[in-house]
């Protein structure tokens, strides 16, 4: 976990922060497979074009907020 | 997930199993109790019932999935570090591929490659996310110096080194 640096030392983040990375994290990692696996599975129904971008951006969003939502979980109980 | 300080060997296989239980459990249930409350009949009776129903129902399901996803896993992971006698991020994606074929048996050889296939791109992502914001968190390091800088800056200005030096102390 980022360790919040200063001048005057290092303070360890709050629970909160820590959420917060875990759900920043987990979007992160939810929206790349949601891009790679969207992508598969789109093309693979026959999208094209606009749609198949549709289609993607979906999936993304899907799988980054769910993904994003259990991190933070999992962060939070590791608190 | 190398976010946190995890335990040794084997004591981690318990340990992932059971936060991974947790997590399920507690992210089924607030997608459950969504789900619930949208597919209940009208009348907030009825939809914190559905709410409720739907949570006690389906979430220690999805936890006991979370849970053999992440005991095996471990325990896959944890027999690599045994065999390969390092820890790096190689562990973790074919422990990832490995949890995905196994658990996937049932439905044959086929989509046993599918389901390895998708554990070890979800785990490279994970690792590769865990890099990056190693890295961040490095650069963030090494943008300290220069708050460290203007303290003695300072000094200069006082003119004399007398009082200079109490007022270098202070900032310290």
């Amino acid at each position: 976990m980022p360790v919040a640096v200063g001048p005057y030392g290092q303070s360890q983040p709050s629970c909160f922060d820590r959420v917060k990375m875990g759900f920043v994290m987990g979007c992160a990692v939810g929206m790349a497979a949601g891009a790679l696996f969207g992508t598969f599975s789109c093309l693979r129904i026959g999208m094209r074009g606009r749609e198949l971008m549709g289609g993607i951006g979906k999936t993304m969003m899907q799988s980054g907020g769910t993904f994003g939502t259990f991190m933070a979980i999992g962060m939070g109980i590791r608190c | 997930m190398e976010e946190y300080a995890r335990e040794p060997c084997p004591w981690r296989i318990v340990d992932d199993c059971g936060g991974a239980f947790t997590m399920g459990v507690i992210g089924g249930g607030v997608f459950q109790a969504i789900k619930g409350f949208r597919n209940a009949p009208v009348g907030i009776r009825h939809r914190f019932r559905g709410s409720v129903n739907a949570v006690r129902i389906r979430a220690p399901q999805i936890g006991g999935s979370f849970a053999v996803w992440g005991g095996l896993f471990s325990t896959i992971d944890c027999g690599l570090v045994r065999l390969r006698g390092k820890e790096d991020p190689w562990n973790s994606i074919s422990s990832g591929a490995l949890t995905g074929a196994v658990l996937a048996a049932r439905s044959g050889p086929l989509a046993m490659v599918g389901s390895a296939m998708m554990g070890g791109i979800l785990l490279a992502l994970i690792e590769g996310v865990g890099i990056l914001l190693t890295r961040y968190t490095a650069q963030q390091f090494r943008n300290a110096p220069p708050f460290l800088e203007d303290p003695s800056q300072l000094t200069p200005k006082e003119g004399s080194p007398a009082p200079g030096y109490p007022n270098y102390q202070q900032y310290h």
